[in-house]
C-alpha cells in the first residue's frame, strides 16, 4: 500500500518530464496527479491515526509518519497547484520556457517522492539516501531561474547540505555500531528493530552519533548555525518551491533527527540528553533568526529567517519534552508548514507583480492586490503566533511545557524573541501592504486560481486554532507516549 | 584469531589514507589533486577488500570494488573532464597558504584521535583503530573546503569528508548493509554529477570558478 | 670503546668519497663523464697545502669555526652505529648528536655573519629559517624510531629493530623515513633546497656561509659538511633500516655488516643523486612548502605510531 505513494509521484515525475512542450497537458496531468497523491497520501496517513502503524517491511509509518506524509501531501498539492498561474506568469514575462516548465514539474514530483521517501522508510540508513536524495533532485529547483544569485544559492545548497548529511551519515553509522553487539550480524538498520532492542544499545555510541546526526540533519532543517544555506535557498528559489522547502522539507529534516531522539529517550541514555541538545540549537536558531528578522531587507529572506525560528520553536518544543512540549511540537511542524506555505504564495504574487525582492520597494499592495495583501496580513499575524490562529496555539503549548519544567530562563528568552520578532515581523509586513503603491504597478491579482490554495490555507489556520480535530489530537496523543513524554 | 598480515595491511593502508590527506592539502595543482584523491580510493577500497577476507563477509567485498571503481576511476576521471571543459587554471589557490594548512591539518589530526580515542577502546571491529583516521579525514576534508578557493576543489573535498565516512564504516561496523551501502554510493555519484553540471553553469555565468565570487547573496 | 673509534675514523676516510659517488652518480644521470669518485680527496688535500686568509674585520669566531665543525661531526661519529651497532651510546644519545649538528650549525651561522660580507649574512639567516623547521622534523622522526624500539639511544634503535626480524615494522616507520630524508637533503645543501656545487646563485644558502673561508680552513669545513652527509646517510640506514648491521663482532657479522653499509649507502647516494638529477632548485620562497612537507610527515609519524 505504501508503495503507491513512492510509485505515482515517479511516474508523474517521468511523464511531466516526457511531455516536454505540451505545458498544458502537463499542468492538468500535474494538478489531477497531486490530487491523487494527496488522497492517497491522507488515506494513509489517517489509516495510521485510526489503527496504527503500518509496516510492510522496508517501508514503514506509524503516527509520526503519518502527520508528516500528510503534510507533504498536503502542501506539495497546494503548491502544484499553485504553480500553475505562477508558472504561467513566468512564461508571459519570457522567464522561462516551455521545456524548462515541464523539467520543473517533473523534479517538483521528484522532490515529493524523496521526501515520502524519507518519512516512510523504516530504515534508517534509507532515510538518509532520501535525505541526501532532497537535496540532489531540489537543487535544480533552486537554481531553477539560473541567473547569477539563483546559481549561488543552489552551489552553496549543495555543499553545505551535503556536507551536512555526511555527518548524518557518520552518525548513522555509530547508532549502527551502537546495536551490533545486541543484535550481531543480524541488525539491519531498521528503526523497529533498533526499538526492539532499544534498551541494550551501547550508550556510548548513541550519544556521539546522535551529535552527529543533530548537526547533519540539523543542517538540512535549518537549525542555526548551520542554517546559512538557508535563506540564500528560500529567497532564490520560484515561490511554490520556497514553500516546499520551507514547509516540507525542514520538516522532514526534523523528522529525521526525531527519530534518533526518539530512539535514544528509549535507549539507556534516557531522553535528557537529546532533548538538552534540542533545546540549545533551538534556542540558537530562535536568538539569530530574531536579530536577523528585526534587520532584513528582502522579504522572501525575512520568510526564510521565520523558517528558521519557528523550526527552532519546534526544536525547543521538543527539547522541554513533557506532554505539551511533545504535542505542541509535532502540532507546530503542521501549522507552521500551513503558514509558510501561505506566505510564500503570498510573497510569489507580490514578486511577480513588483518585480523586486527589496521590502523598502514594495509600498502599497493592500491597493495593488487587495485579496492577496489581505490574505498575507492574515497569514502574518498567524506566524507571529497571534490569537487566534493555529501558531498561537501551538507555540503556547510550548511555552506551558517550559514553565512545567520549571525552565525559567529558557522560557523568558523564548517569550522575549516571540515578542520582539512579532514587532519585527509586523512592521516590515505592514509597510509593504500599507502605503501607496510606486507608479507604473498596474492594479489587479495577478490570477484568480492562484488565490484558491491561499484561501483554502488560510481557511485551514483559522479552522486549526479553534479546534484540533479529534482524529488527529488523538494521533498525536498516542506519538506522545513514543516520545516519552507522557506523565 | 585475526592474521597478521592482514591487520598489517589494514594499519598500512589506513596510513596511505592518512598520508594521502595531507598529500591532498599540500598539493597545488588540479590535476594531482584528483589523482591523490584516486590513489586514496583506491587504498579504501583495498582495506575493504581486506576486511572482507578477514570477516568473511561477502558483501564488503561488493563494496571494495565500488569504491575503486566509482572512486578511484569514474569520479576523478569526471572531475578532471569537467575541469578541461570549463578551462580551470592548474593552480589550486588555497586561501589558507599550504604551510599554515599542513600544520593546521596536524593538529586537525591530533584532535580527531584525542576525540575518538574513548571510542576506540568500545571498538569490537578488528579495525577499531581507523576511526581515528577517519574522523582525520572527515575534518581535513571540510578544512580543504572552507581553505581552498575552486568551486570544482570544494567537490574533491566533500568527497574527500565522503571517503572518511566510508572509512568510519568500514571501521566501525564492516560496512552497513547492502541497501544501504549501494544507496549512500548511488548518492554520492549522483551528487558528484550534479554539481559538476552546476560549476560548469556556474562557471559560464560568472566567468570563473573562483567560489569566492559566489558572495552576492548576505544580510 | 675501540669500536667506535675506529668506526669514527672510518666514517671520516670514507666521507669524501661518499661524496664523490653521489658527484658521480649525478654526472651519470646528467649524461656527463663526470670527475673521479676519488675527486674530493684531490680537493681537501690541495685545499690542506693552502694558507688561510682571514679577513680584517673577522673575530676569533672566524678562527675556532672550523675547528668545532669539525670537532662535532667526530663526536657525532663516534655515537653513531656504523658497521657494527657498538658505539659510545652510553655516553650521548640521539638528542646529543642532534644537538652536536646544532652547534655545528650554529657556529657556521656565526661565522658567515661574522666575516662581515652580506652574502655570508644572507646564508645565515636562510640557513637558520630552514633549521627552524628542519630541526624539529629531524628529531621527531627520529623519536619515532625510539618509540617503536623502546630506546632513545641509537645503537639501541638499530639493535633492537635489526634483531626482532620485521615485528616492529610499522607505517610510522616509512613515514619517518621519507621526512628524514628531505631533512637530510635540507640539512645537507642539496637540491631542491639548495644547489652544492655552485656558489654563483643569489639563492645559495650553504656555500654564502662558507664563502669567507679558504685554504686548511675551508678544507676542515668542506670536510666536516661531507662528514655530516655521511652521518645522515649513516643514520637513515642504521636507524630506520638497520637490516644488516652487525650485531655481534665475529667475522660473519662484520663481513655482512659491511656488505650491507655499503650496499645501502650506494642506494641513498643513488636516491640523492637522482634526487638532485630530476628536481630543479626551489625557489627560496618555496621552500617553506616543502619543509613543513617534511615536518607533517614526521608529525603524521608519530601520530600513526599512537593511532595504529
Amino acid at each position: 500500500m505504501i508503495e503507491i505513494a513512492l510509485i505515482s509521484p515517479a511516474v508523474l515525475a517521468i511523464i511531466c518530464l516526457l511531455l516536454g512542450r505540451h505545458t498544458r497537458a502537463i499542468e492538468a496531468i500535474s494538478v489531477a496527479g497531486a490530487g491523487s497523491l494527496l488522497v492517497s497520501g491522507s488515506y494513509l496517513a489517517f489509516r495510521t491515526f485510526d489503527e496504527g502503524a503500518i509496516d510492510e517491511g522496508i517501508w514503514f509509518m506509524d503516527q509520526f509518519s503519518g502527520l508528516m506524509m500528510f503534510i507533504i501531501v498536503l502542501i506539495g498539492f497546494l503548491a502544484v497547484v499553485y504553480s500553475v498561474p505562477y508558472m504561467r506568469q513566468e512564461m508571459a514575462t519570457g522567464e522561462v520556457g516551455k521545456r524548462k516548465v515541464s523539467y520543473y514539474y517533473g523534479f517538483l514530483f521528484l522532490f515529493m517522492l524523496t521526501m515520502v521517501m524519507v518519512v516512510v522508510s523504516d530504515n534508517l540508513g534509507m532515510v538518509w539516501i532520501a535525505v541526501e536524495a532532497t537535496t540532489l533532485v531540489s537543487a535544480f529547483l533552486v537554481g531553477f531561474h539560473n541567473k547569477a544569485t539563483s546559481l549561488e544559492a543552489t552551489w552553496k545548497y549543495l555543499i553545505i547540505c551535503s556536507i551536512g548529511i555526511s555527518l548524518a551519515l557518520l552518525g548513522t553509522i555509530f547508532v549502527y555500531a551502537s546495536s551490533l553487539p545486541v543484535l550481531g550480524e543480524g541488525s539491519d538498520l531498521h528503526w523497529t528493530s533498533l526499538m526492539a532492542v532499544a534498551g541494550q544499545l551501547d550508550p556510548a555510541f548513541l550519544k556521539i552519533g546522535f551529535v552527529l546526526v543533530l548537526i547533519g540533519y540539523g543542517t538540512k532543517a535549518g537549525l542555526a548555525p548551520m542554517h546559512t544555506w538557508l535563506p540564500d535557498a528560500h529567497s532564490q528559489s520560484p515561490s511554490p518551491v520556497s514553500a516546499l522547502l520551507s514547509g516540507v522539507l525542514l520538516n522532514c529534516a526534523m523528522y529525521a533527527v526525531l527519530r534518533y531522539h526518539i530512539l535514544l529517550t528509549h535507549s539507556p541514555l534516557g531522553g535528557g540528553f537529546s532533548s538538552g541538545m534540542l533545546l540549545l540549537f533551538g534556542m540558537l536558531s530562535l536568538g539569530v533568526a530574531a536579530a536577523f528578522i528585526i534587520t532584513q531587507k528582502d522579504y522572501k529572506r525575512l520568510l526564510a529567517y521565520s523558517s528558521i525560528e519557528h523550526i527552532g520553536i519546534i526544536a525547543i518544543g521538543f527539547g522541554f519534552g513533557g506532554f505539551w512540549g511533545v504535542f505542541g511540537g509535532l502540532l507546530h511542524m503542521l501549522n507552521h508548514s500551513l503558514t509558510k506555505a501561505l506566505l510564500f504564495f503570498g510573497a510569489g504574487n507580490v514578486l511577480q507583480k513588483y518585480g523586486t525582492k527589496n521590502i523598502s520597494e514594495v509600498r502599497g499592495v493592500g491597493r495593488t492586490m487587495p485579496f492577496t495583501a489581505a490574505l498575507l496580513l492574515l497569514g502574518a499575524l498567524a506566524i507571529t503566533g497571534s490569537p487566534p490562529f493555529s501558531i498561537f496555539i501551538s507555540e503556547i503549548m510550548v511555552l506551558a511545557a517550559g514553565i512545567g519544567q520549571g525552565s525559567f530562563l529558557p522560557v523568558i528568552i523564548y517569550s522575549g524573541i516571540l515578542v520582539v520578532v512579532f514587532a519585527a515581523f509586523m512592521g516590515h509586513v505592514v509597510r509593504m501592504i500599507f502605503g501607496e503603491p510606486p507608479p507604473g504597478i498596474e492594479k489587479g491579482e495577478i490570477s484568480r486560481s492562484g488565490l484558491l490554495p491561499m484561501v483554502a490555507l488560510a481557511a485551514a489556520i483559522m479552522i486549526m486554532g479553534l479546534y484540533i480535530p479529534g482524529l488527529l489530537g488523538d494521533a498525536l496523543k498516542e506519538l506522545i507516549g513514543l516520545f516519552g513524554g507522557m506523565e | 584469531m585475526v592474521n597478521d598480515l592482514s591487520l598489517d595491511t589494514i594499519n598500512a593502508l589506513a596510513a596511505l589514507i592518512l598520508l594521502a590527506d595531507f598529500m591532498l592539502v599540500a598539493s597545488s595543482r588540479m590535476r594531482s589533486l584528483t589523482r591523490i584523491f584516486a590513489l586514496q580510493s583506491l587504498a579504501m577500497g583495498g582495506l575493504a577488500a581486506v576486511v572482507a577476507f578477514e570477516t568473511g563477509v561477502g558483501h564488503i567485498y561488493v563494496v571494495a570494488v565500488l569504491s575503486i571503481a566509482l572512486k578511484a576511476v569514474v569520479i576523478p576521471r569526471f572531475i578532471d573532464y569537467t575541469a578541461d571543459k570549463i578551462q580551470v587554471n592548474r593552480e589550486v589557490e588555497p586561501l589558507v597558504k599550504i604551510p599554515g594548512s599542513l600544520l593546521i591539518c596536524a593538529a586537525i589530526t591530533m584532535l580527531a584521535y584525542f576525540v575518538t580515542e574513548p571510542i576506540m577502546e568500545l571498538g569490537t571491529a578488528i579495525t577499531s583503530n581507523c576511526l581515528a583516521i577517519s574522523f582525520a579525514t572527515v575534518l581535513i576534508g571540510m578544512f580543504m573546503m572552507v581553505s581552498r578557493r575552486k568551486a570544482i576543489t570544494e567537490v574533491v573535498g566533500l568527497l574527500v569528508v565522503e571517503n572518511g565516512v566510508f572509512l568510519a564504516a568500514v571501521s566501525t561496523t564492516y560496512s552497513m548493509p547492502m541497501v544501504v551501502e549501494l544507496g549512500v554510493f548511488f548518492d554520492i555519484f549522483v551528487g558528484v554529477i550534479i554539481m559538476g553540471v552546476f560549476a560548469f553553469r556556474i562557471n559560464r555565468t560568472f566567468e570563473t570558478v573562483d567560489s569566492t565570487v559566489l558572495r552576492r547573496l548576505k544580510d | 670503546m675501540l669500536t667506535s673509534m675506529v668506526q669514527a675514523l672510518l666514517v671520516l676516510a670514507l666521507s669524501p668519497l661518499f661524496t664523490g659517488l653521489i658527484r658521480r652518480s649525478k654526472a651519470y644521470f646528467q649524461g656527463r663523464q663526470g670527475a673521479s669518485v676519488l675527486q674530493p680527496y684531490r680537493d681537501l688535500a690541495k685545499l690542506f697545502r693552502k694558507d688561510s686568509v682571514l679577513s680584517h674585520d673577522a673575530s676569533w669566531i672566524m678562527t675556532i669555526t672550523p675547528y668545532v665543525c669539525m670537532t662535532a661531526v667526530i663526536a657525532a661519529a663516534l655515537m653513531v652505529p656504523f658497521i657494527t651497532d657498538s658505539s659510545l651510546g652510553f655516553v650521548g644519545d640521539l638528542i646529543v648528536v642532534v644537538y652536536l649538528f646544532g652547534t655545528m650549525r650554529f657556529f657556521m651561522a656565526l661565522a658567515g655573519l661574522d666575516a662581515g660580507s652580506s652574502f655570508g649574512g644572507m646564508g645565515s639567516s636562510r640557513e637558520m629559517t630552514v633549521s627552524a623547521i628542519v630541526e624539529p622534523t629531524i628529531l621527531l622522526s627520529i623519536f619515532t624510531m625510539a618509540l617503536i624500539s623502546g630506546t632513545t639511544d641509537l645503537s639501541g634503535i638499530s639493535r633492537n629493530l635489526a634483531t626482532s626480524g620485521l615485528d616492529l615494522v610499522r607505517p610510522a616507520l616509512f613515514l619517518a623515513l621519507a621526512a628524514f630524508f628531505i631533512s637530510t637533503l635540507a640539512e645537507n645543501a642539496r637540491v631542491p633546497v639548495d644547489n652544492p656545487s655552485t656558489h654563483l646563485e643569489l639563492t645559495m644558502i650553504h656555500e654564502a656561509m662558507v664563502l669567507e673561508h679558504s685554504g686548511k680552513h675551508l678544507a676542515l669545513m668542506e670536510w666536516s659538511s661531507m662528514t655530516k652527509l655521511l652521518l645522515y646517510a649513516v643514520i637513515m640506514a642504521n636507524v630506520f633500516l638497520p637490516w644488516g648491521i652487525a650485531t655481534d663482532l665475529t667475522a660473519i657479522g662484520l663481513a655482512t655488516g659491511i656488505v650491507a653499509m655499503s650496499l645501502k649507502l650506494l642506494l641513498f647516494g643513488l636516491a640523492i643523486a637522482l634526487v638532485e638529477s630530476s628536481m630543479a632548485k626551489l625557489r627560496l620562497f618555496r621552500l617553506p612548502n616543502l619543509l613543513t612537507v617534511s615536518f607533517s610527515l614526521s608529525l603524521l609519524a608519530v601520530i600513526s605510531y599512537y593511532i595504529l
